[in-house]
């Protein structure tokens, strides 16, 4: 597969900033989601389990 | 235009195709499966009994995530190896005596899989043969002795497969003195290293303790070790699953898209990362479990969001290297370089779009990952909807466009068809967006994984938005397109090898790292060390809820028998439970 | 090793990511109290179930104030007890364990989601805070009739819940003349004394009594009828108490016809 190269990039020439840009939404997009998913999704899906007020004695 | 694979090394590239013939063929089989449970399990189509669609169950498991994957692992791993040391194995013979225990093993697993269709099972070493027991065959479930003799000598044969490369490595280490380890070769060996530790768990299930009693040599075993020797392996191997998808993606898609890997050091830090955290973190898979403390539990929790690092930075350096690409090609902007990507090119798109459904499925796995909110997802569809996204597009969606990068190279042929490859990739990309989102809602509304008919008597889910009718459509669509495309796929490989009057179009040369391995520090390259670590941090994770599994229940814990799974047998068992269930209450 | 400034600043977004993850789970923990299943309860072999104080009868009962205990076995393919009936706003702490293979404990809908692993016993504690029903299901594969093993968990109002058991006994045949016995016995299993009515039917003939029967324990009714009044022949019995109802039958023998028989009693 022949690539259309018109011109070459040498590394110290090169900022992936188009990355960092794409990054940054998926930082935001993770954070978003966890906090919907945690406190709304898992948090409302009562009951949950949660400890003993008093341990309780067996035989 | 250099030469092809096949014409240099024309016996590794046989070697190659026959591990990439045993991978597809076990995806063909695997596909049928799949469809027909998406199908069955949401009432829309139900020709088999539901007994039966437990054999399905692990035939698709089998298939696809033992023998589909690593088959296809071997076989890249054998072409990376060659191909980036420039040497063929040490005795090819080797070579070929683990691909036929491979082949053996993967045989008698699946005969004793098939075999539970059967109304009347051969018996074989003094048991019915069958295996319904799923890809976790988690004991007290009992499956026939061949069924674990197969996956036993399966795993034995990769193992083999790990120490030719390394014996290939030291060979040419010897010729190239001070040489920093080509990043193919870096990342093979890495790859087996993790494989090398996460497998002891498994194996000594097997080999200790379920076959023995599955032999009636043992009488009694200890489930919950069992099932913890299991997850010990059971995180590790998905990483087996997801270590070739990278190694496609740092070193062929960066090529495909016009550039150059953004960071070779990254990327070696990035497998190193793997070695380390991908086994201590098992009891992930186990947070429901009774007789594991709440700390082990924490620990697992906060090694495997570590271990989410490594994805992030291969999402990074990955992407980073993929505008590269699309910047020599003339594309500019903060966006608009995504544009000028070789969207035609079949391999290239079928990585890309297998990169970002892996993104979104990362987030899937973040939340299976965290301790207690993994009470809402355990068990539930979800999980089936993770493991699509990840091991079923990620990596499968990604060895599928390798290949027609690399089969055309293999076989000296053209590929047949590239205009319908790219609908192929496309197609199965819009297929597990439908069938995972509904996978998804309906797990979080409470429908369960690994059942034949998730329709209960004594309740509705409550599905929110929506219905149930509409999340069983969506997925029998998705599951419907999915295997549409893995038919093509199929067709289009087979068209290919017998396309003999034809040159190939790809070019095998990858060029070098922006930032190649002279920029990193010489230790990277220092396996040994790597080992020690992951083998300390390993025994950290392990020892203590493992010492205490065996002192609260027994190494073959307390006369617990096998419990076959034959059809017959259990329809009188259920006559009798139900019975005495109604007495009871 | 040289690292582009962008992925450096990726790396610590990615840690800022990790580390938060991490905070929110554990918050989840202590301060919100969410608890994972652990390794507090003693093992039991599943051979044994049936001798154990506990899952040798499988039932919810109360140990405190606010707070029951239900003891669950899951088998191929049911869960026992089948309804478990429990109190809503109360704190029920579930112990499940398998009598065979590995089943889960999932009611959908909810967080309640654990392994019932044979030889372990997994402990959870939860509170309904409203009443309603909910499907108990298996949700690890356990063989051909996993799909089929569902139970249920009925939630009661507080008000309403109660441990009562009824039983209740006449002899089968009484020769007339005699008195007619019907003995009934009202166990309390909660800890608050039970205040309640015994009403009774022995033929066309009605009874009532009040009882009070103290927490965790059993007091015993006797209803007499006279069989001359009843007459000879079969006579229909019931008792009730709240809502619950025992029924039978007793017989009233002529004179002639047990001297007859002989003291023949069937």
């Amino acid at each position: 597969m022949g690539s259309r190269v018109s011109r070459e990039i040498g590394h110290d020439e090169y900022d992936p900033w188009g990355t960092l840009s794409l990054i940054v939404i998926y930082f935001v997009a993770l954070t978003l989601m966890w906090l919907f998913t945690y406190f709304i999704e898992f948090i409302g899906n009562t009951p949950t389990v949660m400890g003993m007020i008093v341990p309780v004695m067996l035989g | 235009m250099t030469a092809l694979f096949v014409d240099e090394y024309p016996a590794e590239a046989r070697l190659v195709k026959a591990a990439f013939l045993s991978s597809f063929i076990a995806f063909g089989i695997g596909a049928l499966f799949g469809i027909i449970q998406a199908l069955h399990r949401t009432d829309i189509f139900r020709f088999i009994d539901s007994i039966k669609y437990y054999t399905v169950l692990t035939g698709h498991g089998v298939f696809l995530v033992i023998a589909f994957t690593i088959f296809f692992l071997v076989g890249l791993y054998q072409w990376a190896v060659t191909d980036s040391l420039e040497r063929g194995p040490v005795d090819i013979r080797f070579t070929w005596f683990w691909y036929g225990l491979m082949a053996i093993g993967s045989f008698l697993a699946a005969i004793s899989i098939l075999a539970g269709f059967l109304e009347q099972p051969p018996m074989v070493l003094g048991a019915e043969l069958r295996a319904n027991v799923l890809f976790t065959f988690y004991a007290p479930l009992e499956a026939n002795p061949l069924y674990y003799i197969g996956l036993a000598l399966f795993l034995v044969g990769t193992w083999l497969a790990g120490i030719d490369w390394f014996r290939t490595w030291w060979a040419w280490r010897d010729e190239n003195p001070g040489k920093r380890i080509p990043l193919r070769t870096f990342m093979v060996l890495t790859t087996m290293i993790m494989f090398f530790l996460g497998s002891i768990g498994v194996i000594v299930s097997i080999l200790v303790f379920i076959l023995p009693w599955s032999l009636e040599i043992t009488e009694s075993l200890n489930p919950l070790l069992t099932r913890t020797l299991f997850w010990f392996f059971g995180h590790m191997i998905v990483y087996f699953w997801l270590l070739p998808a990278y190694l496609l993606w740092y070193s062929v898609l960066p090529k495909l898209s016009g550039g150059r890997l953004f960071s070779d050091p990254l990327a070696r830090v990035v497998f190193i990362l793997f070695v380390l955290l991908s086994t201590p973190v098992g009891i992930h898979h186990q947070y429901m479990d009774p007789g594991i403390a709440e700390g082990f539990k924490f620990i697992a929790m906060t090694n495997t969001m570590f271990l989410l690092l490594p994805s992030f930075l291969t999402a990074f350096t990955v992407v980073a290297s993929m505008e590269h690409g699309a910047r020599q090609r003339g594309g500019e902007g903060r966006f608009n370089w995504l544009r000028a990507l070789p969207w035609r090119n079949p391999a290239f798109t079928g990585m890309a779009l297998a990169g970002l459904i892996f993104a979104f499925g990362g987030f899937t796995g973040i939340v299976n990952a965290g301790m207690n909110i993994n009470y809402l997802v355990h068990n539930a569809l979800w999980i089936p909807g993770h493991i699509h996204a990840q091991v079923g597009t990620a990596t499968a969606l990604t060895l599928m466009a390798g290949s027609y990068w690399l089969v055309p190279q293999l076989t000296g042929n053209r590929l047949v068809g590239r205009q319908v490859a790219l609908v192929q990739v496309v197609l199965w990309f819009v297929g597990i967006v439908f069938m995972t989102n509904s996978m998804f809602r309906a797990g979080l509304v409470g429908v369960p994984r690994r059942t034949a008919e998730p329709q209960y008597q004594g309740f509705d889910y409550d599905v929110g938005v929506g219905s149930m009718g509409e999340l069983n459509a969506q997925l029998a669509l998705g599951g419907t397109l999915l295997f549409i495309s893995a038919m093509l796929f199929l067709v289009l490989m087979l068209l290919t090898v017998f396309n003999n009057d034809s040159e190939p179009l790809v070019d095998g040369t990858l060029p070098p790292a922006l930032s190649g391995p002279e920029d990193s520090p010489q230790v990277l390259d220092n396996l040994r060390l790597w080992f020690g670590i992951a083998f300390v941090l390993v025994v950290l994770a392990y020892a203590l809820p493992l010492a205490g599994i065996v002192a609260q229940s027994g190494l073959f814990g307390q006369d617990i028998p096998p419990f076959p799974v034959s059809s017959e047998a259990v329809i009188y068992l259920e006559f009798g439970l139900e019975y005495v269930g109604a007495f009871v209450t | 090793m040289r690292i582009h400034q962008y992925e450096k600043l990726w790396i610590v977004g990615s840690m800022i990511l990790i580390v938060g993850f991490i905070v929110t789970i554990t918050y989840g923990s202590v301060g919100l109290g969410i608890t994972m299943i652990g390794d507090e309860e003693e093992t039991i072999a599943p051979d044994e179930l049936n001798d154990d104080e506990q899952f040798g009868e499988p039932r919810v009962e109360q140990v405190g104030e606010n707070e029951y205990a239900a003891y669950v076995v899951a088998q191929t393919f049911i869960f026992q007890p089948d309804p478990i009936e429990i109190p809503a706003n109360n704190e029920i702490t579930f112990y499940v364990t398998s009598r065979d293979v590995i089943h889960g404990f999932y009611v959908p809908g909810t967080n309640i989601n654990a392994m019932a692993i044979p030889g372990q016993v997994a402990e959870l504690t939860v509170e309904f805070d409203e009443p309603g029903e909910h499907g108990l299901i298996c949700h690890e594969y356990c063989g051909s009739g996993h799909h089929t093993m569902e139970g249920l968990i009925v939630v009661q109002p507080e008000d309403e819940f109660d441990l009562t058991e009824l039983s209740a006994e006449t002899p089968d045949t009484v020769t007339s003349g005699e008195q007619v016995q019907l003995n009934a016995t009202v166990e309390n299993g909660q800890l608050e004394p039970l205040e309640t009515t015994v009403n009774a039917e022995i033929g066309d003939q009605t009874f009532q009594q009040d009882l009070t029967v103290d927490g965790k324990s059993t007091q015993n009714v006797t209803f007499t009828a006279e069989s001359t009044q009843l007459g000879v022949g079969e006579h229909d019995w019931t008792v009730t108490v709240d809502d619950y109802e025992e029924t039978g039958s007793v017989e009233v023998v002529s004179n002639e016809t047990a001297a007859a028989e002989g003291g023949e009693e069937s």
